[in-house]
C-alpha cells in the first residue's frame, strides 16, 4: 500500500455518503425515469450503411484517457449540431 | 361567459439539468450501487418485488368479443376490466371497433409519405369553447358538459346519459380511446405495493395521509405517431492500438495509443405508434418543477387495441383535453426520431472500442401519420408544500399494463442522516486500513 493509495482511501467516506444519498433519492423520487422510447417502440430499421467509408484521419500516442473526449455513443438524447435538409 | 377562447399555447421549454429525462433512463431494476452491500433495512426495501406489469404483447390484452348493440337505452358504461361496453338497462354488451383495422393504421408504414392527420388530430379552432350544451332528446332539457374534464353527463331531469360523440374542433374528442383494463382495486394494490417499497425515508406527512383509495382514473390525451424517416450522423471514433504502463512503483501510469477515424452512418427506419403528450402541461418534463416524467415513464400502451371513439367509455372517469396541434408536436417528434436513429446506429460502431463522439446529425422525415387518442391512467397525487407552490407528486398506474411508477417525497433529514452514517462507517474502515498498513 502506497501513501498515495492511502490518501485516496480517505475519500471513501464522503464518496460513499454522496453515492448512497443520490441512489436513494432517485429510488424514491424517480427523477431519472422517463419513457424509454428507444427500446420500447416498435422500430423497423433497414441495415445501417456507411461502415465501409470509415477512414483513419489521425492517431494519438500516449494519452491517459480511457475513452474519446465527448463520447456520446450511448447518450442518444444529447442533441449535437443539426444539419438541416429541405427535402422533407 | 362560456367563451374560453385562448391564445395558442407556448411550446414548453426543453427540460435540462441533472437527472432530468434528457438522460436515457436506466434499465429496469438496475441500481448504481449493489444492494447487497447496503444495510439491511435499505436492502430489504430495494429488493422487495415491484408491482407486476403485463407485457403489452401478451394474450391477456387481446380479447375481443363482438356483440351488436341492440338496445335503445342510453345508460351505457364500459364493463370494468374489459374493452366491452355494457348497456345497464338491458345488459347487452358489445365491443368497440378497433381503429387499427378500421382505419388501416398498422399498414403501409414503409410507404408512408407526407403528413397524414386523422380527423380527431386536426388543429384546434381558435374560437372553440369548452362548455357544450345539448338538448336532451328524452325530455328537451338543456344539459351542459364541460369538455375540459368530462365527456358525458346525465340529464338531471330524465336521467338520459348524453355523450360528446361528434368531433368538435376544441381538441376534446380524439380519434380513439383505449379503455381501462386495470380495475381500481388492482390499481390501489399496485400503488400500495410501490409505496411499501419506499417507506423508510418517505416524508412523514405523506405516509400519514397515504390513502391510495383516492386514486382517480383519468384519460390523458396523446398523439400516436407512425413515421418513416432517414437519419445521418457523423463524428469521430477511436480504436485502441496499444496499452502500456510507464514508470514503476508509485508512479506507475497507464497510457494508450489510438487511431482516430472519421465515422459516418446512415439509417432508414419506420416507427410504429410512438406516443407523444398532446397537452402542453403534461409534455413539460422538467423534474425540478413537476413530476410529469412519472406519467411519461408508464408509457407505452398497447395502442393497437384502441377502439373508435365512443364517449360511453369515459363515463365515470375524468379526462384531460388536448391543447397541442400536430405542428407544435413536430419538434418533439423529430427529437425522438433522432434519438431512435442514434440508438439504431450504436451497434454498427461497436468496433470503436474507445467510443464515438457524434458531432453532426440530420433527419429527413419522409412521412408521418397522426392519430389522437385518450389513454387510461390511474393517478394518485400528493401535494408537498414548499417554495414556488411546492411539488405535486404523482404515482401513476398504466390503465392497461399495470406498469407503476411514482415519485415519493423524501424526508431530507432522515436520508441525510443515513447517508452520513454509512459514510462515517466507510471512513472508519478506511482509516483503520491506512492505520494498519502504515
Amino acid at each position: 500500500m502506497s501513501d498515495d493509495g492511502g490518501l485516496w482511501l480517505l475519500a471513501l467516506g464522503p464518496a460513499g455518503a454522496t453515492g448512497l444519498y443520490w441512489m436513494l433519492y432517485r429510488y424514491y423520487r424517480n427523477t431519472d425515469k422517463s419513457h424509454a422510447f428507444e427500446r420500447e417502440t416498435d422500430v423497423q430499421a433497414q441495415a445501417v450503411t456507411g461502415a465501409d467509408s470509415d477512414r483513419k484521419i489521425d492517431e494519438i500516442k500516449g494519452t491517459r484517457e480511457t475513452r474519446i473526449s465527448g463520447d456520446n455513443v450511448h447518450a442518444y438524447r444529447n442533441r449535437v449540431k443539426r444539419i438541416r435538409t429541405d427535402s422533407s | 361567459m362560456s367563451n374560453n377562447s385562448k391564445l395558442p399555447p407556448v411550446p414548453p421549454a426543453a427540460p435540462t439539468g441533472p437527472g432530468s429525462p434528457r438522460d436515457v433512463p436506466p434499465a429496469p431494476g438496475s441500481f448504481p450501487i449493489d444492494p447487497a452491500t447496503l444495510p439491511e433495512p435499505i436492502r430489504d426495501e430495494l429488493l422487495a418485488p415491484d408491482p407486476v406489469a403485463i407485457d403489452t404483447a401478451s394474450e391477456e390484452l387481446k380479447d375481443g368479443l363482438n356483440h351488436c348493440p341492440k338496445c335503445g337505452a342510453t345508460d351505457i358504461r364500459q364493463r370494468p376490466g374489459t374493452d366491452l361496453l355494457i348497456c345497464r338497462f338491458c345488459r347487452h354488451e358489445w365491443h368497440g371497433q378497433r381503429v387499427e383495422e378500421e382505419f388501416g393504421l398498422g399498414e403501409g408504414l414503409d410507404k408512408l409519405s407526407g403528413t397524414i392527420i386523422a380527423s380527431g388530430a386536426r388543429d384546434i379552432a381558435a374560437d372553440a369553447v369548452n362548455l357544450m350544451s345539448f338538448k336532451c332528446s328524452g325530455c328537451g332539457a338543456e344539459v351542459t358538459i364541460n369538455t375540459e374534464n368530462a365527456m358525458t353527463a346525465r340529464c338531471h331531469w330524465c336521467r338520459h346519459v348524453l355523450g360528446v360523440n361528434e368531433q368538435i374542433a376544441n381538441g376534446a374528442v380524439p380519434d380513439a380511446v383505449l379503455p381501462f383494463h386495470i380495475k381500481k382495486d388492482d390499481a390501489v394494490a399496485r400503488i400500495r405495493q410501490f409505496v411499501d417499497k419506499r417507506r423508510l425515508f418517505a416524508l412523514k406527512e405523506f405516509k400519514e395521509q397515504f390513502t391510495p383509495e383516492n386514486v382517480s382514473g383519468v384519460y390523458l390525451p396523446y398523439m400516436i405517431v407512425d413515421g418513416r424517416a432517414s437519419a445521418d450522423v457523423a463524428g469521430r471514433g477511436e480504436i485502441k492500438t496499444r496499452e502500456y504502463t510507464r514508470g514503476s512503483g508509485n508512479d506507475k501510469k497507464t497510457y494508450y495509443d489510438a487511431d482516430i477515424y472519421q465515422v459516418q452512418r446512415h439509417v432508414d427506419f419506420t416507427v410504429d405508434d410512438l406516443p407523444l403528450e398532446s397537452s402542453a402541461a403534461r409534455g413539460n418534463l422538467d423534474t425540478r418543477t413537476n413530476t410529469n416524467n412519472i406519467i411519461n415513464t408508464i408509457l407505452p400502451f398497447d395502442t393497437k387495441n384502441a377502439v373508435k371513439w365512443n364517449a360511453s367509455y369515459l363515463s365515470g372517469f375524468n379526462s384531460e383535453k388536448r391543447d397541442q396541434n400536430v405542428e407544435e408536436l413536430r419538434p418533439e417528434l423529430e427529437d425522438q426520431l433522432l434519438s431512435v436513429a442514434r440508438c439504431q446506429v450504436e451497434s454498427s460502431v461497436s468496433r470503436f472500442d474507445r467510443g464515438v463522439r457524434w458531432e453532426q446529425e440530420s433527419l429527413d422525415v419522409h412521412g408521418t401519420r397522426w392519430v389522437s387518442m385518450y389513454l387510461p391512467v390511474w393517478l394518485y397525487s400528493y401535494h408537498q408544500p414548499g417554495k414556488n407552490g411546492g411539488m405535486l407528486h404523482y404515482i401513476a398506474v398504466n390503465g392497461r399494463t399495470g406498469e407503476t411508477m411514482g415519485s415519493i417525497p423524501v424526508q431530507q433529514w432522515k436520508l441525510l442522516t443515513a447517508a452520513i452514517t454509512v459514510g462515517t462507517f466507510l471512513e472508519a474502515i478506511a482509516i483503520w486500513i491506512i492505520g494498519s498498513t502504515s
